[in-house]
């Protein structure tokens, strides 16, 4: 008994380990399907990053800048359905420019940048729906 | 050997098993026309998790962006703007090879979107073999070079490519806990970009290139707060007195923002973001930026400013 015992805490720990990192990997491919194409089928170019959250009942942010002249896509999830994740984007005094969540949770959001903007990028779960979990966001523009 | 060391050395060995079958990505995932096929079997909605993410999350503009700008200026290629290939035996510590993997695939995008195919293909053997170094082969492997060499003739195609490569590779040091290295590869390649454009700006004199110099004010702050972050044992004290130094600069940048409501189209999932940008940066403060971007670059790159 005590054989199985020991065997069984060992396999449960390393594989916990290696299972939690392969579902973010996984949901990191979900939001790569959904930031592979513009609607004409014109690739967007990855900005070489992926923001990678544990959310417990909290928010992840990050500042960054969106140059003027630009058109981006913001891609999201948490698992296999479409509206877990809740994005926000607020400019450098807090105004708010985006929530995906006045959009039912939309996956992924498009965006035209007529000046270039630093903002914050807000991410949530919606508690609703899901309350701890790996979100992933990435960003792509297009060429 | 006692029967409790048996049964540790088994269990170790069980686990190690499993560990292996999942450390890389096997099998082909994507389909003809490029999209991902999705795993069916995702997550449980109300599964937990502990993962080595830590919560802090950080952003720096890709380099590509500021090439393609320098592109659209019509600006001539200058092979001499880019740290030479042979360089690459000089960096010896993680450090210099994480930022010189930043730096090299700056200029990987540079050769690639003015069409140096030869040139690129140079590069790429070189950010191969950085990557491999770091640990992070499985971004730059044998499928990735073949999928960019079968591109050649396709830019948009090697950028694509590239750019998921060095996503792919930042999701992974990530995931291992190596975030400083995430920042540093980050750190090298905005530095790159930097160069580039301080150096085609002083040859242009192109207001656009000038506003995107000012518009790092921001990303040069993330930067400095993301390598102060994961400084474990004063490993990126160097160069952070380098960029403290730069930052002295940028403080002076005058960059004000005035909010205009955005306008979204539903229909089409997309908003214009209309907020209007003021940037003021006179001459002497441009000349000073472009002298400390030299020094610091070169000083990471090795060879004198």
């Amino acid at each position: 008994m005590k054989k199985i015992i020991i065997l069984s805490i060992f396999t449960i720990l390393f594989g916990s380990f290696s299972t939690n990192a392969q579902d973010c990997d996984s949901v990191s491919r979900v939001v790569e399907s959904y930031i592979a194409n513009d609607d004409k089928g014109k690739p967007f170019v990855s900005d070489g990053q992926v923001y990678v959250a544990f959310l417990d009942n909290e928010k992840a942010e990050f500042n960054t800048t969106l140059y003027g002249g630009s058109y981006y896509r913001l891609a999201a999830s948490a698992g296999v359905k479409d509206d877990y994740v809740i994005f926000s984007i607020f400019d450098s005094e807090d105004n708010l420019l985006f929530t995906n969540k006045d959009f039912k949770n939309s996956p992924y959001w498009d965006f035209k940048i007529e000046n270039t903007v630093s903002v914050r990028i807000q991410t949530e779960l919606d508690t609703d729906k899901k309350v701890t979990g790996c979100a992933v966001l990435m960003i792509g523009f297009l060429k | 050997m006692n029967s409790l060391n048996k049964y540790l050395i088994a269990g170790v060995s069980a686990s190690l098993l499993i560990l292996g079958a999942c450390t890389e990505e096997t099998g082909e995932d994507t389909m003809d026309n490029g999209q991902k096929v999705i795993d069916p079997e995702l997550l449980d909605p109300n599964r937990s998790f502990n993962t080595s993410f830590d919560g802090k999350l950080f952003s720096v503009p890709s380099p590509v962006q500021t090439a393609l700008l320098i592109r659209s200026s019509n600006l001539a290629y200058d092979e001499s703007l880019l740290n030479s290939e042979d360089n690459i035996g000089n960096y010896t510590t993680n450090t210099s090879k994480a930022l010189n993997l930043g730096i090299y695939g700056a200029d990987l995008g540079y050769a690639t979107l003015y069409d140096q195919n030869a040139k690129s293909l140079s590069y790429l053997n070189v950010v191969e073999s950085l990557s491999k170094d770091l640990g992070i082969a499985g971004a730059f492997d044998a499928k990735f070079l073949q999928r960019f060499e079968a591109n050649s003739s396709n830019q948009d195609s090697m950028l694509v490519i590239l750019t998921d490569a060095f996503r792919k590779g930042d999701m992974f040091l990530k995931e291992n806990d190596r975030k400083n290295s995430s920042a540093l590869i980050l750190t090298g390649g905005w530095l790159e970009s930097m160069h580039f454009a301080t150096n085609l700006y002083a040859k242009s004199k192109d207001e656009r290139i000038l506003h995107r110099i000012g518009e790092q004010k921001q990303s040069l702050k993330t930067i400095i707060d993301i390598l102060k972050e994961y400084n474990a044992d004063g490993v990126n004290d160097e160069i952070l007195l380098q960029l403290n130094s730069l930052n002295d600069l940028f403080k002076t940048v005058e960059i004000t923002n005035e909010f205009v409501a955005p306008v979204t189209d539903e229909a089409k999932k997309l908003t214009t973001i209309k907020n209007k940008t003021t940037m003021t940066m006179p001459d002497e403060l441009e000349a000073s930026i472009r002298a400390k971007v030299q020094e610091i670059r070169a000083s990471i790159v090795g060879k004198p400013a």
